[in-house]
């Protein structure tokens, strides 16, 4: 091909600028290189949330004003108060980040930017692996916040396993990224999205018992709650906080079938692109 | 270096590429003309691999597009930029993901800050800038690791007169660097400047390949010539012809009457696709 295009025109010395072929890379080069795609992606990605922490703050600061003023309320009404006001709200305003994760994907849309990024080298799980590795990571610290402030000024005992928390924060924190992800594929605009996001996440919590206990929620609210997937993460950040292992694995299990099921749907959605028809 | 041979895309009813045929070589310039509609756009994304044909074959090199997606560089026709990342970030963003690292990122950058005229701008979010900056930061993201195929689709649609110049230049620069080009317009001025090879999409399919000589010739131009008269009228002339220099120099020779300005209009796309749209339908 070189050679054809050196016999009509006299450009070698800068044809082989452009024209120079990549040699295949080695296996650990090419995850190397893989990595360091995602590292991009999620630098850029963390960047532009640090630029927008609105909602961030929000959910943040939100759940630990509710606690302070609840307490009181919850410590008289229900035995364990406190754990149930911190896991309650805690449980609450995680759903309400799925807001988070659904905007940071609909703005690709918005802005036209998901088909560059799709046009480049990056495969689509390294494209999706840097969007959502942030989200992530700002869910867990969410909740992690939260559930130190808890322990620290609401008087939630100290948990006597960390590692049961921790896990229970990463299953929880996986199965919302992923219903946020999936949410962001189906609504056609941020406004639609918060509307869902906003709407469903007080429904989800306020039936799963974050608000109410089950246990004196009326009896139709109580045989519905366990579609929620709000019961079971209030379920099994209650059975984490209490050190209870085994019986965090049915609400584990189910939060993670949720996500995998939930992610599956997102991450087909977003590899096939929105296409022009579905564009804003 | 791209070879698209008979490409079909449907959107339902709508068939937006029907027998789409496009070759360039390295080096080349493919100027890609056609009004909207005509299957551009559906032919850049195919070549990008956004979008899967229905039928017919792209090669890059023997390669599909997904395999030698990193050699490619696109500025699709919509801005695609993020409103709250600077021009510099963006450069690093597409840098990165095209595999340059350290000094090698960091001269790709600087240099293309020259070249598309964004020195100034580089740390300002793109949110904040005009329309031809932004272009021409789509443009340098789309160039920052050196494609062996560019992609640029209208890149200079509602850009300002330096954003345009500023693209043709460094279209020109890259194509002498052995990089093949496929750009589509509107313009026909912006192709004859680049020297392109004109390919004319017409309802899905090019209908007409060559140089703008070899396209536009034997279609008429049109001369235009204005008399002052003696009451401070005007009067004018207008001859349609397939020889306007030639047929100016014999107005002009024979008329004695004070001519006020003298119009000689080339051939335009519009002229083009007319005289196509007759020889197709015969």
């Amino acid at each position: 091909m070189l050679r054809d295009l050196e016999r009509d025109v006299d450009v070698r010395p800068v044809v082989a600028r452009a024209a120079q072929v990549r040699p295949t890379p080695g296996a650990l080069d090419a995850l190397r290189e893989s990595g360091n795609r995602i590292g991009a992606l999620v630098k850029h990605n963390v960047v532009m949330r640090l630029r927008d922490p609105g909602q961030m703050i929000s959910y943040l600061v939100m759940p630990m004003v509710l606690m302070v003023f609840l307490k009181p309320l919850y410590v008289r009404a229900v035995e364990g108060g406190a754990t149930q006001v911190v896991t309650g709200l805690m449980v609450m305003f995680s759903v309400f980040a799925i807001a988070i994760a659904g905007s940071s994907i609909l703005v690709e849309r918005q802005w036209q930017t998901w088909d560059r990024l799709r046009s480049s080298r990056a495969s689509a799980t390294e494209l999706l692996l840097g969007k959502t590795i942030p989200i992530f990571l700002i869910m867990v610290m969410q909740q992690a916040v939260l559930l130190t402030y808890g322990c620290l000024v609401i008087g939630l005992p100290i948990p006597p396993s960390i590692g049961y928390v921790a896990l229970a924060i990463l299953v929880w924190a996986f199965a919302l990224l992923a219903l946020g992800a999936a949410l962001a594929t189906i609504a056609r605009s941020l406004g639609e999205l918060s509307v869902v996001a906003d709407v469903g996440a007080l429904l989800v919590s306020s039936l799963g018992g974050a608000l109410v206990p089950v246990a004196i929620l009326p009896g139709w609210a109580q045989a519905a709650a366990h579609v929620s997937p709000g019961y079971w993460a209030l379920e099994l950040m209650q059975r984490a906080i209490a050190g209870d292992g085994g019986g965090m694995l049915l609400p584990a299990a189910i939060l993670l079938a949720l996500g995998v099921a939930a992610g599956a749907f997102a991450v087909r959605r977003l590899t096939r692109g929105w296409g022009r028809t579905r564009l804003l | 270096m791209l070879e698209a041979l008979d490409l079909v895309k449907h959107y339902g009813p709508v068939h937006a590429l029907d027998g789409f045929t496009l070759n360039a070589r390295n080096g080349e310039i493919v100027g890609l003309l056609g009004h909207n509609g005509a299957g551009k756009t559906t032919f850049v994304e195919i070549v990008s691999s956004l979008v899967r044909p229905d039928r017919g074959v792209v090669r890059l090199d023997g390669r599909t597009p997904a395999q030698a997606r990193g050699e490619i560089g696109i500025a699709p026709q919509h801005l695609g930029l993020y409103p709250s990342v600077t021009v510099r970030e963006h450069l690093e963003l597409f840098g990165r993901l095209a595999g340059l690292r350290g000094a090698t990122l960091r001269h790709a950058i600087d240099e293309l800050a020259v070249e598309l005229r964004l020195l100034e701008i580089m740390d300002r979010r793109t949110g904040v800038l005009s329309g031809g900056q932004q272009r021409r930061t789509q443009a340098a993201s789309a160039l920052i690791h050196r494609p062996r195929l560019l992609l640029l689709d209208e890149p200079t649609a509602g850009a300002d007169l330096e954003t345009r110049q500023a693209m043709l230049d460094v279209v020109k620069q890259r194509a002498a660097e052995g990089t093949a080009v496929v750009y589509t317009t509107h313009y026909l001025p912006e192709l004859v400047e680049l020297q392109a090879t004109i390919a004319v999409a017409r309802d899905g399919r090019v209908i007409a390949r060559g140089t703008y000589d070899e396209l536009v010739a034997g279609l008429p131009g049109e001369v235009r010539l204005v008399f002052d008269t003696d009451d401070d009228e005007t009067e004018e002339i207008r001859l349609s012809t397939t020889e306007p220099t030639a047929t100016l120099i014999d107005l002009l020779s024979r008329t004695k009457r004070p001519v006020s300005s003298v119009d000689v209009r080339k051939p335009s796309l519009d002229d083009l696709y007319r005289s196509l749209a007759v020889s197709n339908a015969s």
